[in-house]
């Protein structure tokens, strides 16, 4: 399967499971094109499409609460963001993105 | 003052991070952690450890002895002094 194809199966595969979550993709076209190309590399040489914004370790655990669409393992810390960490997704009712910034975990008194 | 960044080069927050130092002409060094060998992503997790725990979202840039985490264009111009300046 080429980079193109998969990168369409990503993305059906993800509005399955985000869209329940009251998530959407971004409207930020590039972003989310940038992010699934990086996510079908990430594929390619790990066999798993894990977020291009969150760094992997050796504890595979946690590597998997990294594993795109990665929602449900940070919901609390995502909700108040109303964003994913890498962007990729939003809350339904974001016009823009832009508007949204990271927010790390610790700063909303979670991990 | 000296400004530090842990980036990947997965990742499009941390390409406006640099774009952003770039652009304000603020010298800085960075290391792309998911390049690095497995010697060196265990030093460097280390290393983020103490400056951060639990943040394994990046960008990390410290300046002086302040962290960011996260992209936060905002902030890294008030550390900076760059206040009143447009950012990237």
């Amino acid at each position: 399967m080429n980079a193109d194809s998969r990168k369409r199966a990503l993305r059906f595969l993800y509005q399955k499971v985000i869209d329940p979550l009251g998530y959407k993709f971004s409207p930020d076209h590039d972003l989310v094109e940038f992010l699934l190309d990086q996510e079908v590399m990430l594929e390619r040489k790990h066999g798993i499409p894990f977020c291009p914004c969150q760094g992997l370790t050796k504890n595979r655990e946690e590597n998997m609460k990294i594993v795109c669409p990665c929602i449900p393992f940070h919901r609390d810390h995502f909700d108040a963001m109303k964003r994913c960490w890498c962007g990729l997704f939003v809350h339904k009712d974001v016009t823009n993105p832009d508007e949204l910034r990271q927010i790390p975990v610790t700063e909303l008194g979670g991990r | 003052m000296k400004v530090f960044m842990y980036a990947l080069s997965t990742c499009p927050w941390c390409f406006k991070t640099k774009q952003y130092f770039k652009s304000h002409h603020i010298p800085f060094e960075y290391v792309d952690y998911d390049l690095q060998n497995e010697t060196e992503q265990e030093r460097i997790l280390k290393e983020i450890a103490t400056l951060s725990p639990h943040a394994m979202g990046f960008p990390i840039v410290k300046i002086g002895s302040q962290v960011i985490v996260g992209y936060n264009p905002e902030k890294y111009s008030e550390l900076l002094g760059l206040k009143n300046s447009v950012v990237a």
